[in-house]
């Protein structure tokens, strides 16, 4: 264990390809969460060809990309590099995985043009891509040990994810799609890695999350019985407004097969 | 000599005198009634009463139809094209107050042309969405396309920019023969565009400028060769993923452009002074737009001018005539203060505007309204593209406003702006009210709004009597 103020070692993955909605605000939100409670935090940007050392990071991102860009990153994950990444969360570390990003930790990724992408392993899921895509804002009853809470924001994908026995949902949805559409339940959890859906960005208004990632990410090699609190009134705010606004959206269609959403292509 | 029309051709002019009647009633209606400029509702119910209506009011055009596409600066372009046109002596008809689907230009043309159909004008100015632009091009035949930039703004609307981009090349594609095509040459994305059409290629770009920035920022969207895939190099990066590349990976590079800009000054909010060059002439001109992207908007507009037979005379009557695209950096008086007000509603936009306000000083008072409706993209989560850690130094007052005020007030607190700066207000009318309350006497307030926030605004405005009514304006 480590004495003194903890610092926590970020690595975001792919920063450049992997930023389709925003989702650097996560990486954002976990950096000024640190430093408002006077503690270092350090983002590593890492991309293609650069190899992942799993001591040296204790909390990994990676956000959700387009096709291209979601097909160059399963090629650089492939081998060494996703064997890395699984050493580290093994070891403890905490992870974040949004959208294309989760998809790419599953065992696979059929997409709906035929092609099998080999995912990461990490997560005992595999995700089907689907001819529509499930767009809108999302509330999910989140049961996550230590981050029990409500989680709110916007999911924008069209591939489906189903979860096997190694691994839990974060969540069920109470309005939205989620990970499938069907079985009702949203992301998933394994050990501290933690693989959703929501942009909006996610951490920013769902802080407890947050917390839950850095409190994991720094117990590592740091001593730490809880986090010092913060002053979230702003946060818990915008968390509400967000939450009001998609209960009063009301429940969405069921998709089966045959019922499309008015589809953007 | 006359040819005697047959019963069809006259059964199908009264019918579209019925649907363009119908269309001007509706029209007329939802404006006494207060309901939204550049409502669809009337193109609706004229394509119901005759699917093929917008090509047989725009086939009555002697000067035939101009498309202007891409994400942004559509608006600031064909306004400022209109100028032009008029300037050289040309009647427009022209979709204003950005109604860019085929329903809006179906409405615009029925509004411009008589009881049976045909428009009071010669040439027809259509700013069209991107993803309408394949429909626009098979209904209107246009003698010309403008592609201004693509941007990943809307994607839950659109998917993916590649795909985006496939369908504009289609629609290109079905052009004719003699027809041209202006492109900007400084987007990579929108400069490889054209590749199957059949009309002539035309570019235009921005040569010499001081003010580039020396990385590409997080917020660009284009940065890999659309015919290799490698990672472009740029040697100038004008803003977001506009510059001067070429591709390591297969030899493509930025194409030469015919229109130019080979000095720009930039003058802060006041605008710019741009040295154009053409084929024909170069000039001098003053532009009372701010920022490089409003150059670049000048630029699509004198190319397209050139192209459509115009000089510099016309060209320089349009551009010292503009008065701003309604919303578009308008100064507003209101209360002994002054209302800046400017659309901002993607990443690349809301940087650009940052940017010019950081010329403004510090201790201002912002307003900044993100609202969430169907046009301006129902998912928020860009503001997190924004480098707001750039405004954040530079308010005393920071009103945060409209459906999404909380998701703005919270992007600004983390972007470093003290929440004792800070005030959140949902509706744009106590916003309004607040950040009037916080400045001084003479002082101007900077109101950053999304698309329909914009329009809300401008339509509380018009009721507090302090801006004039869109209907007025041309
Ligand atoms: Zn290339």
């Amino acid at each position: 264990m480590k004495l003194g103020l903890p610092e926590l070692r970020i690595c975001h993955l792919y920063p450049e390809l992997m930023n389709i909605y925003g989702d650097r605000g996560n990486v954002i939100a976990l950096v000024w969460r640190c430093r408002r409670r006077g503690w270092e935090a350090r983002v590593t940007r890492l991309s293609l060809g650069e190899p992942i050392d799993p001591s040296r990071h204790d909390l990994f991102f990676i956000g959700g990309g387009q096709d291209r860009e979601q097909m160059m990153v399963c090629e650089d994950l492939a081998g060494e590099k996703g064997e890395a990444l699984r050493a580290a969360v093994e070891d403890g570390a905490a992870l974040l995985s949004i959208c294309g990003g989760y998809q790419l930790l599953g065992k696979r990724f059929l997409t709906c043009t035929g092609e099998n992408l080999p995912g990461v392993s990490l997560f005992d899921a595999e995700t089907v891509g689907g001819d529509t895509r499930f767009i809108g804002n999302v509330a999910v009853d989140c049961r996550l040990e230590g981050a029990e809470s409500t989680l709110v924001g916007f999911e924008n994908h069209s591939g489906r994810t189903r979860l096997g026995p190694g691994c839990r949902p974060l969540g069920r949805v109470i309005r939205g799609y989620g990970n499938n559409g069907e079985d009702g339940g949203e992301g998933c959890v394994y050990r501290h890695a933690i693989g959703t859906y929501l942009h909006g960005s996610l951490l920013p208004k769902n802080p407890r999350l947050a917390d839950w990632l850095i409190l994991r990410a720094l117990r590592r090699r740091y001593q730490l019985e809880a986090l010092p609190p913060l002053d979230d009134a702003l946060e818990d705010a915008a968390h509400r407004a967000a939450l009001d606004m998609v209960l009063r959206e009301g429940k969405r269609p069921r998709l089966s097969p045959r019922r499309r959403l008015p589809s953007p292509r | 000599m006359k040819s005697r029309p047959s019963d069809y051709n006259i059964r199908m002019d009264m019918r579209l005198a019925a649907a363009v009647a119908a269309g001007k009633a509706v029209t007329w209606l939802s404006r006494r009634l207060g309901a939204g400029a550049g409502s669809n509702f009337p193109g609706k119910v004229i394509l119901r009463l005759h699917a093929d209506a917008p090509q047989a009011m725009a086939s009555r055009l002697p000067g035939g139809c101009v498309l202007v596409s891409g994400t942004n600066g559509k608006t600031t372009t064909s306004n400022l094209l209109s100028g032009m046109l008029r300037a050289g002596g040309r009647l427009p008809v022209h979709n204003r107050v950005g109604a860019n689907l085929i329903t809006g230009i179906t409405a615009a043309l029925a509004q411009a042309s008589d009881l049976r159909g045909a428009p009071r004008g010669d040439i027809g100015l259509f700013e069209v969405d991107e993803a309408t632009l394949p429909a626009a091009v098979e209904r209107l035949r246009p003698r010309l396309v403008i592609v201004t930039n693509l941007f990943r703004d809307q994607l839950d609307r659109y998917g993916e920019l590649e795909s985006l981009a496939r369908r504009m090349d289609a629609a290109l594609a079905g052009l004719n023969p003699g027809a041209d095509v202006l492109l900007n040459a400084d987007d990579p994305l929108v400069s490889s565009l054209g590749r199957d059409t059949r009309a002539t290629v035309h570019y235009y770009g921005i040569e010499g400028a001081r003010d580039t920035e020396k990385a590409l920022r997080h917020a660009a969207d284009s940065k890999h060769c659309r015919e290799c895939g490698s990672p472009l190099a740029f040697d100038a990066h004008y803003f977001a993923h506009m510059g001067r590349y070429s591709c390591p990976g297969c030899g493509r590079s930025r194409p030469a452009p015919e229109f130019a800009a080979s000095r720009v000054e930039l003058r802060g909010t006041a605008g710019s002074r741009v040295t154009v060059v053409t084929p024909g002439w170069s000039a001098d001109l003053f532009l009372g737009l701010p920022g490089l992207y409003n150059v670049h908007n000048l630029l699509a507009a004198l190319g397209g001018a050139q192209l459509l037979g115009l000089g510099e005379e016309a060209v320089r009557g349009g551009v010292e005539g503009y008065s701003t695209a309604f919303g578009r950096g308008e100064r507003i008086p209101i209360d002994g203060r002054t209302l800046f007000l400017v659309l901002s509603k993607n990443p690349t936009g809301f940087n650009e505007v940052i940017r010019t306000l950081r010329g403004e000083g510090e201790g201002l008072v912002v307003l900044a309204a993100l609202n969430d409706r169907i046009a301006d993209g129902r998912d928020v989560s860009w503001i997190w593209d924004v480098d707001f850690e750039e405004l954040a130094p530079l308010p005393r007052r920071l009103v945060a406003a409209g459906t999404r005020a909380w998701d703005m007030a919270l992007r600004m607190k983390y972007a470093g702006l003290d929440t004792s700066r800070l005030e959140v207000r949902g509706d744009l009318r106590e916003a309004l009210r607040a950040a009037l309350a916080a400045a001084e006497e003479g002082e101007t307030v900077y109101a950053l709004t999304t698309y329909t926030a914009t329009l809300e605004l401008r339509r509380l405005l018009t009721r507090l009597g302090a801006a004039p009514g869109l209907w007025e304006e041309g």
